[in-house]
């Protein structure tokens, strides 16, 4: 194992680095960006460097810096986390070239499943069924008009270089293509400096299903078993579970088969995910490998009992697995609710401020992986996610219900959170049966969001109101000026009140 | 005293006596306790407990709380004060429709209203990148514009004013 790893990251997936870096002996090296200078996880890191200003591209995607930390300060390997510099090739490249170890594939399995158009080039050579698609980037609108007249419509446009529902876009109809290709373009030129864009058909009510899988140096490569992300908005996944209600021990098989082969295709080596669509039918379909450990990895790790983080570090290191595909069997249900700061009451548009205070569910079957405290700035520089709450319990059943059990125990203020809305899914017919799939949020995210309280709860709110009003007009805690019209009250009413009240 | 707690378009009447609230069918004991450095507050009810996060809100009597996993906005005045508002017309509201403001800060990405169109309630007028991804805006309040502050590739603040009706 090594003594020292440098974690190129910031937030929960820095602290969940780090935490499996202290429980296998390892020192960790974090970094972080001027905003970050007082975070959680440069805090619990044994050391830290700064690397540049708050913008990522100055700090958290500066790749030379971070190699130079790396090695200045003697880590042996480099862990990436997600997002930032995981998926580029280029750093993979250069920390091996620097004589250290990249926790993650081998350069070129990341070159070869990087680009989604390579990715389907090299499934549909290894036997693995794709969504019918283009596997060149598109020229014009006429192009594309063209290719989605074979497809029919609708057709998905989608950044080759993408990921996270930027650059990506739906297209109805011809007369929506030359607007759509524009607007899909820019997102992606502005989100990844590539402007190329291919199109897909576009399966109609498909669950996304993904492969977790797990392989070593030594020719090993085992499938964990799927996890379910279908609840998306705008392509953005909000709430995740392992396993999933739409795949039986046949798909199971299936979909695992599938995914170790077009892993080894790539000569993949370590943790990845390889994605599909599910169709009504059972018939899913290979839609990209993500080269790194997902957001949504802790669900996997609950229902396996395998902890990837350190195993990728074990792996990266020289470990064989000692499992086989016979020992990885499910154990209960586990769902994720990533908790950002977006206000769903209001189009979940960003919110930012101070946290101000947190509350942090907790008993049985509950984690928390979480990379802010009170004092935190939640600002516009990163990603909106706050942190991740995960449940894990015998059942689906038990777990909705241990979900909504935590969720109402979280309170989180200074910012608005998503945690209405995952409290609404959770108490929603259509969720706890199961029948999802990934249009399903969209097309209740108003009823999700706008869902009127029971009347009974309302007017207990009314009540509430009134006691909390009457209780700041007795103590009031914001200064009133005499002419607000507010009574003046005899002191020793008051302290009378306030003393009873205590 | 009576307090008048608006939520929502509803007026809830709530009637307070001391530590007693009166409701259909008898009083009922209410206290509310605030725990010291949290936005927590425990409010009972008789014998109901329940925990409640209280933000407090621009002006007197406004609040957004949570309650048994609900948010409200409400608005909680006694009836003196309220009496008071109502006859020296405060808290009627500004004199024309209210305009669109920057809900975060962020870059314009495009304007698609100019001056004098007409607008709905619910209509996106402009879209603005933050975080990386595109969120269009929409009024609120129907009207005419009257002034456009931004253009496609302005850089705006939090609470900026972007576009204002008549």
């Amino acid at each position: 194992m090594f003594r020292k790893v440098l974690i190129a990251n910031r937030g929960e997936i820095a602290l969940r680095i780090i935490r499996a870096c202290r429980e296998l002996g390892v020192a960790s090296i974090a970094v972080y960006s001027d905003a970050d200078a007082r975070a959680p996880h440069v805090r619990e890191a044994d050391e830290a460097v700064n690397i540049g200003a708050p913008p990522s591209a100055e700090s958290y995607l500066r790749g030379e810096r971070i190699i130079e930390a790396a090695r200045r300060l003697g880590a042996e390997a480099i862990h990436p986390g997600y997002g930032f510099l995981s998926e580029r090739e280029w750093f993979a490249r250069a920390v091996r070239d620097a004589g250290l170890v990249f926790i993650g594939p081998p350069a070129e399995a990341i070159a070869a499943m990087g680009s989604k158009t390579a990715a389907r080039t090299l499934a549909v050579a290894a036997n693995v069924p794709v969504v019918p698609g283009t596997t060149e980037p598109l020229n014009d609108a006429a192009e594309a008009r063209a290719v989605a007249d074979r497809f029919g419509y609708p057709v998905l446009l989608k950044a080759a270089a993408g990921g996270g529902g930027k650059g990506m876009r739906l297209v109805r109809d011809a007369s929506e293509m030359e607007s759509s290709l524009d607007a899909a373009r820019r997102e992606s030129k502005n989100a990844f400096g590539d402007d190329a864009v291919y199109v897909e058909k576009y399966i109609v009510g498909p669950r996304h299903v993904e492969i977790q899988v797990l392989g070593d140096n030594y020719g090993t490569m085992l499938s964990l078993n799927e996890r379910e992300c279908s609840v998306q908005r705008r392509h953005q996944k909000m709430i995740e579970e392992a396993p999933s209600v739409a795949v039986t021990p046949e798909i199971r098989r299936a979909m695992g088969e599938t995914a170790v082969r077009a892993a080894s295709a790539a000569g993949y080596v370590n943790a990845g995910t390889c994605e599909f669509l599910l169709d009504r039918d059972g018939k899913f379909y290979f839609l990209e490998m993500n080269t790194r450990l997902q957001v949504e990895h802790p669900v996997t790790e609950l229902v396996t009992g395998i902890d990837l983080v350190q195993w990728q570090m074990r792996i990266a290191s020289g470990e064989r697995l000692p499992f086989k595909q016979e020992d990885i069997v499910p154990r209960g249900w586990a769902i994720e609710c990533r908790i950002t700061s977006e206000d769903p009451a209001n189009g979940f548009l960003p919110s930012t401020g101070t946290i101000s205070y947190v509350h942090v569910p907790a008993g049985p079957g509950v984690r928390w992986d979480s990379g802010i405290e009170i004092g935190s700035e939640v600002g516009l520089y990163y990603d909106p996610m706050l942190a991740k709450l995960i449940v894990h319990a015998p059942t689906r059943e038990a777990a909705v219900e241990r979900m909504h059990r935590a969720l109402l125990e979280l309170t989180i203020e200074g910012v608005d959170t998503s945690r209405d809305f995952q409290l609404r899914v959770m108490e929603d017919a259509d969720f706890r049966s199961g029948a999802i799939e990934i249009q399903w949020l969209e097309r209740r995210l108003d009823s999700l969001t706008h869902a009127k309280p029971p009347a009974e709860v309302t007017r207990k709110a009314a009540i509430v109101a009134a006691l909390i009003a009457d209780r700041d007009r007795l103590a009031p805690a914001r200064p009133t000026s005499p002419s607000s019209g507010a009574p003046t009250q005899d002191a020793w009413t008051r302290v009378a009140r306030l003393e009873n009240l205590r | 005293m009576k307090y008048v707690v608006r939520i929502g378009a509803e007026d809830y009447e709530v009637d307070l006596d001391g530590e007693l609230v009166h409701v259909d069918g008898g009083d009922v004991a209410a206290r509310v306790m605030p725990i010291a450095g949290t936005p927590v507050r425990m409010v009972t009810l008789g014998d109901a407990v329940h925990r409640v996060v209280v933000r407090p809100g621009a002006s007197r009597g406004l609040y957004t709380f949570w309650l048994d996993g609900y948010r409200f906005e409400a608005e909680a005045l006694d009836e003196r004060t309220r009496a008071i508002r109502e006859l020296s017309g405060a808290g009627a509201g500004p004199t024309g429709p209210a305009p669109l403001v920057a809900p975060m800060p962020g870059l314009i990405v495009r304007v698609h209203v100019q001056i004098g169109d007409q607008v709905q309630p619910g209509q996106g007028l402009v879209v603005m990148e933050a975080m990386k991804m595109e969120n269009e805006l929409r009024i609120q309040a129907a009207g005419r514009v009257r002034n456009v502050l931004v253009a496609s590739g302005s850089v705006v603040e939090k609470g900026a004013l972007l576009i204002e009706l008549e």
